[in-house]
C-alpha cells in the first residue's frame, strides 16, 4: 500500500515537472507572440522609426516644393537671358515646349477640368473609379492635344504610372483616392468635345454608374512641375 | 507526500522560464496539443489513484506516449491538410472533463462519508 503511494507520488512528480516545463515554454512563446504581434507605440524603436518616417516625408514634400519653385525661376531667368536675339528666343521657346511636354516646368494656361467620383451601387466592381478609368480619360486628353495633364495636382508625364494598389490609385508613386480631379491644359473646346463625344469615354463611365462631372472650361489652370523620380528613361530633360 | 507533485510542477515551470529553450512559432501548436495530452494523463492518473487502480508503469508510459502521439497526429494532420489536431483536442478535452468529474465525485463521496462517520460518532 505504501509502496504504491510512493510510486504514485514519484511518478506524478516526474510527470508534473515535465508538464510544468512544457506549460512554461508554451506560455513564454505565446507571450512573445503577443508582444511582437501587437506593434505597440510603446516600443521605443517603433516610435523612433515612425517619427523618422514622418520627418522624412515632410522633408521630401518641402524639397519637392522647393524644386518646383527653382524650376520656375530657372525658366524665368532663361527667358530673360534670351534677350532680343531671335534665334535664341526660338530655341528658348522650343526648349520651353519640350519642358512642358516632359513635365519639367510648371505650366499655366487655359484648359478643362473634370472630376471622376465613385458612384453609388451594390456592385462595387462597377461603380468604383478604377485605375484604367483614369488612364483612359488621360489618354483621351493627350490624344485630343492636351499639353499638360494633372490628377489631383500631380502632373502626369510620359513616364507616369497610373495603377491600382488596393483601394487607391497610385500616380507617380503618390497614393490617391477618389474623387479624381483631372485637369488638362490645351485647347479647351477640343479637349471638351473629345471627352463629351456621344458614346465617348465619359458616357461610358456614366453608363457604368460613376459620378462624372461635366467638363468645366477653365481660363487659367496652373500645374506644378513633375517632381517625382521618373520610373524609367533617366532624369527629365532640362534643369 | 501529496505536495511533491505540486512542488514538481513548480520546479518544472521555473526551469521552463529560466532555461533558454525557444520553441519556434511553427511548432507551438504541437506543444499545445502535447500539453493537453499531458494534462489528460495527469488527471487520468489522479483518478486511477483515487479508484485504487494506479499503475506507475502504465501511467508513465501513457504520459510520454500520449504526448508524443498527440504531437505526431497534429503533425500528420498538417502534412495531409486535415485538421487532425482538432480530433486530439476534442478527444483529450472530453476525457479531461470526464476524469475531473469522476475525481470530483470520488472526492465528494469521501468527504460525505467522513462527515457521515463523524456524525455517527457524535450520535453514539
Amino acid at each position: 500500500m505504501t509502496r504504491t503511494r510512493v510510486k504514485l507520488s514519484l511518478s506524478l512528480t516526474v510527470v508534473s515537472m515535465v508538464l510544468g516545463f512544457m506549460i512554461a515554454l508554451q506560455y513564454r512563446g505565446t507571450a512573445e507572440n503577443r508582444t511582437s504581434a501587437a506593434w505597440s507605440d510603446a516600443d521605443p524603436d517603433v516610435r523612433r522609426l515612425s517619427s523618422q518616417v514622418t520627418a522624412l516625408k515632410e522633408a521630401n514634400a518641402k524639397a519637392e516644393h522647393r524644386l518646383a519653385q527653382i524650376t520656375a525661376e530657372l525658366s524665368a531667368y532663361e527667358r530673360r537671358s534670351a534677350g532680343r536675339n531671335a534665334q535664341l528666343q526660338a530655341l528658348q521657346r522650343r526648349l520651353q515646349a519640350e519642358r512642358i511636354l516632359s513635365g519639367a516646368t510648371p505650366v499655366t494656361g487655359p484648359g478643362i477640368a473634370v472630376t471622376l467620383m465613385d458612384g453609388q451601387g451594390a456592385d462595387t466592381e462597377k461603380v468604383l473609379t478604377h485605375d484604367w478609368d483614369v488612364r483612359q480619360v488621360i489618354n483621351e486628353l493627350f490624344t485630343a492635344g492636351a499639353e499638360a495633364v494633372s490628377i489631383n495636382g500631380y502632373r502626369v508625364v510620359a513616364t507616369s504610372g497610373i495603377y491600382c494598389t488596393g483601394p487607391v490609385v497610385r500616380i507617380n508613386d503618390h497614393r490617391i483616392g477618389a474623387p479624381f480631379l483631372i485637369e488638362a491644359i490645351g485647347d479647351p473646346q477640343a479637349l471638351r468635345s473629345a471627352l463629351e463625344t456621344q458614346g465617348g469615354i465619359l458616357d461610358a463611365l456614366r453608363a457604368r454608374g460613376l459620378n462624372v462631372s461635366d467638363p468645366q472650361v477653365e481660363t487659367s489652370i496652373t500645374m506644378p512641375a513633375f517632381t517625382s523620380v521618373p520610373t524609367s528613361a533617366g532624369p527629365p530633360a532640362g534643369g | 507526500m501529496i505536495w511533491l507533485p505540486v512542488l514538481g510542477l513548480l520546479v518544472g515551470v521555473a526551469v521552463g522560464f529560466v532555461s533558454n529553450v525557444q520553441i519556434p512559432l511553427a511548432y507551438s501548436s504541437y506543444l499545445s496539443i502535447a500539453i493537453l495530452a499531458a494534462l489528460d494523463t495527469v488527471f487520468g492518473g489522479i483518478r486511477a489513484s483515487l479508484e485504487k487502480a494506479f499503475d506507475d508503469a502504465v501511467f508513465l508510459s501513457g504520459f510520454f506516449f500520449n504526448t508524443l502521439v498527440a504531437a505526431l497526429l497534429a503533425y500528420i494532420g498538417v502534412q495531409l491538410g486535415v485538421d487532425l489536431y482538432l480530433a486530439a483536442v476534442v478527444a483529450f478535452g472530453v476525457r479531461l472533463f470526464q476524469n475531473i468529474a469522476v475525481i470530483r465525485r470520488i472526492a465528494w463521496g469521501k468527504v460525505g462519508k467522513r462527515r457521515g462517520s463523524q456524525a455517527g460518532v457524535k450520535q453514539m
